[in-house]
């Protein structure tokens, strides 16, 4: 399913919430992403598998149309959107949030509709369950990186371009013990990167079932690459 | 029915042996694992009733206990495939978890089961899952109690032979292949049995302590689950909740275990994970020997930046030098020894109460002032498959509790080594550890520890970097091992980190399975043919 590409998984969550709680849950959004309130975020930042993570309140008015001869849609409740990136399963995501940040999920949600608390974990797991969007389409640029992958690229990448221009015209024993230097200033960030462990064996089979029909098609391509050409997609 | 944060009774009685004893802690230093077929469901169920009567419960033996500790263990496991065999209702069936119904060798590419770990390379006995059915595990104080538990099992066999079969195709170390059972005991050294492996590092230290199992209550330092207090004393450590381990039980996310139905089948019961793993200790001791030579601290000081533990059994991150920790393994004995040297009486007591604080080291501890992993790397064996609160990469608070990414994810380990080292240099030949880890839910506990801490680094912040020791490294197109191992030295102290590369892989699968282990009640409803989820 298009909600994994790569190390990566796309979480989509709209939940139903009274229109007048909304109005509280905005200034809340608001209140802790202000830098003396930042620290009740703490759980999520340490949570390193998160690429990113969004929460928007959307009015029952707000709702995008496709175009002026779509209905309006006569909606009850305004929805909260939470949407979010991370690494790894559905499961370790949904479990690492429940055990680790319960008090802060509880107080991102409790005013929306039939929130169950984030413990116990099965009614947790069935609300959100309940409410996910399945993601359509998904793609990764980086499909071998983890957010910690991306965040030692760059640490390396910076370090390491610092170092080629301080050490220039080093002689050999003092490059060596900025070299050390700079080894340990990384060592941190200097694990290998190879693919994704298998999220699923339902998600590998149809990835394995993806690659062998692309090499298959590869073949049969190979003889008649014009006609691809031409535009399969009127016929 | 408990809440959390309360005492739990349990029914001792009703709970197999192995879950809550390690027996080879109680001086069972030989095991005999037998598997078994049933093509005949009356049959089946007929010798799973007798068996019932004969299992080795959880009852305390010794002082202040009307029970006898027995000569032999016995206890009863069985399988999906083998459930069915004896009749369950597809009702009840589907009741149990998907990767149980799956069995070990379908969730192999979860496990990393592949190249020289994979299914064509196990034991012919283990390479048929749809007819293993029925494990049977002995554990002895002698091979003679061995033998006479061994007696009883093909006993009762016979007598069930029109539905009953037991499986050969174990390997064993006189290279057939053919063996009714798999043997296991305990490295004798000097004709004593230690708690060695093979690669020569003390084993089966930290285990899980969980509400109401009966153990002495210090156990609770370095066996439960972190707080926010000092790790070295007892105010750091609280229990596990029951459920982690046993279904029927609240667990650490206070609501029960999503466990098979009718509940009286599923009750003081849990799963298990069965796994045969080779030891390539002629790998293990050229890597140690060559990389060691080139290592600052040598080889010793390598093999304990591997584990997290030197190979006496000494956490690396309390005793940082090899010195260290030999004096420490030596108080060890003294303090042990004065134990018995001392007449009964307050002094004995006082003995006693020394040696329980030295005992503690080996447990009692966590990563807090070693957060970069100077002393312990944040990679080594010990520290991935229990982080101890360390996940909160010294932000504290950051989680609602320290040890939140760690609690639901611990095992209770069991079994022993198998086979014995002839040529150390040498891979081949039979020796390993038969494992085992039984918990309350198999994907959230033993799965996910073996997929993303031992195979995977992310929730380390190692990339892909694998366990060094049991990882399953590949093979590079050179021929060499991909296995990397960083071994952090002190931040801002200007040495580098020593890399390790070209790692092998030093440990293969050999066979396993999933089991459940039913209690003692759900044994007697199963043989007698009366589950009804209804």
């Amino acid at each position: 399913m298009p909600n994994i590409a790569g190390k990566a998984f796309a979480m989509n969550l709209i939940t139903p919430i009274e229109r007048w709680q909304a109005a509280f849950n905005k200034i809340q959004f608001w209140a802790i992403r202000q830098p003396i309130l930042s620290f009740s975020l703490r759980g999520l930042v340490t949570l390193s598998m998160i690429h990113y993570a969004r929460w928007a309140i959307v009015q029952p008015t707000e709702w995008p149309r496709l175009d002026e001869s779509q209905p309006k849609e006569k909606l009850h409740y305004a929805y909260q959107l939470f949407f979010s990136n991370f690494n790894g399963s559905w499961a370790q995501y949904v479990d690492s949030f429940s055990v680790a940040i319960p008090s802060g999920l509880n107080l991102l949600w409790f005013r929306n509709v039939g929130w169950p608390k984030a413990v116990p974990e099965q009614p947790f797991h069935r609300y959100v369950e309940h409410n996910e969007v399945w993601t359509s389409h998904y793609y990764s640029a980086y499909p071998m990186a983890a957010s910690n992958d991306v965040k030692s690229a760059q640490r390396v990448k910076q370090a390491l371009t610092s170092f080629a221009s301080r050490t220039k015209d080093m002689e050999a024993a003092a490059f060596e013990q900025a070299y050390n230097e700079l080894l340990n200033e990384l060592q941190a960030d200097l694990s290998q990167m190879a693919p994704t462990p298998i999220v699923s064996l339902a998600n590998a089979a149809v990835e394995e079932r993806m690659r062998q029909d692309a090499e298959a098609g590869d073949e049969q391509d190979s003889g008649r690459a014009p006609a691809m050409m031409g535009g399969s997609h009127a016929e | 029915m408990s809440t959390p944060g309360s005492p739990v009774t349990l029914d001792l009685h009703d709970i197999q042996g192995n879950i809550v004893k390690a027996y080879s802690r109680y001086d069972y230093s030989h095991a005999r694992y037998v598997l078994f077929e049933i093509t005949d469901g009356q049959a089946g169920r007929g010798f799973i009733a007798t068996l019932a009567e004969r299992v080795t419960t959880s009852a305390p033996w010794g002082r202040g206990s009307t029970e006898e500790r027995p000569e032999s263990t016995l206890n009863v496991a069985l399988t999906f495939a083998g459930l069915r065999m004896l009749g369950l209702p597809q009702a009840s069936l589907l009741t149990f978890s998907p990767e149980f119904a799956t069995g070990m060798r379908g969730r192999g590419a979860i496990l990393g089961d592949d190249g020289p770990s994979g299914p064509e390379r196990w034991d012919p006995v283990w390479r048929k899952p749809h007819r293993i059915h029925v494990l049977i595990t002995i554990n002895g104080v002698s091979r003679d109690a061995i033998e006479t538990a061994y007696a009883f099992v093909t006993d009762i066999t016979g007598r069930y032979r029109a539905g009953v079969r037991c499986l050969t195709g174990h390997r064993d170390p006189e290279g057939r292949n053919d063996m009714p059972y798999q043997a296991a005991s305990a490295i004798e050294i000097d004709g004593k049995p230690t708690p060695k492996e093979h690669f020569g590092y003390t084993d089966g230290i930290g285990n899980p302590y969980f509400k109401g199992t009966g153990e002495h209550p210090e156990n609770v330092l370095g066996g439960g689950k972190v707080t926010r207090r000092d790790a070295t004393t007892r105010a750091g450590w609280e229990p596990l909740e029951t459920g982690e381990f046993l279904l029927g039980y609240k667990d650490e996310a206070q609501e029960f275990p999503e466990a098979p139905m009718p509940p009286l089948l599923g009750r003081n019961g849990t799963y298990m994970v069965y796994r045969k793993l080779h030891q390539n200790v002629g790998s293990f001791n050229r890597y140690l020997d060559a990389v060691g030579t080139e290592y600052p601290g040598g080889k010793e000081a390598l093999a304990a930046k591997f584990a997290g533990r030197w190979r006496n059994g000494a956490p690396v991150t309390t005793f940082p030098t090899e010195a260290e920790a030999e004096a420490f393994a030596q108080q060890w004995m003294a303090a042990k020894l004065k134990i018995q040297q001392t007449p009964k009486g307050p002094a004995r007591e006082e003995a006693k109460a020394a040696f329980a604080q030295l005992n503690a080291k080996f447990v009692a501890f966590d990563y807090s002032k070693d957060l970069p992993g100077a002393g312990c790397p944040v990679g080594a064996h010990i520290r991935r498959t229990n982080p101890r609160g360390s996940l909160e990469f010294g932000e504290a608070f950051a989680f609602d509790t320290r040890g939140a990414l760690t609690n639901r994810r611990r095992i209770l380990r069991r079994g022993l080594p198998y086979g014995s080292v002839v040529d150390p240099q040498d891979d081949t030949g039979e020796h390993g550890i038969v494992f085992m880890a039984l918990g309350a839910n198999i994907r959230r506990q033993f799965e996910f520890v073996q997929q993303q801490w031992v195979n995977y680094g992310n929730d380390f912040r190692l990339g892909n970097d694998r366990d060094p020791i049991i990882g399953n490294h590949g093979t590079t197109p050179e021929g060499k091992g991909d296995g990397r191992m960083t071994i952090e030295a002190e931040p801002g102290g200007g040495r580098p980190p020593f890399l390790c590369g070209g790692m092998p892989r030093f440990v293969e699968t050999r066979g396993g399975e999933y089991f459940f282990v039913p209690s003692i009640t759900a044994l007697r409803l199963i043989g007698e043919g009366m589950v009804d989820p209804t």
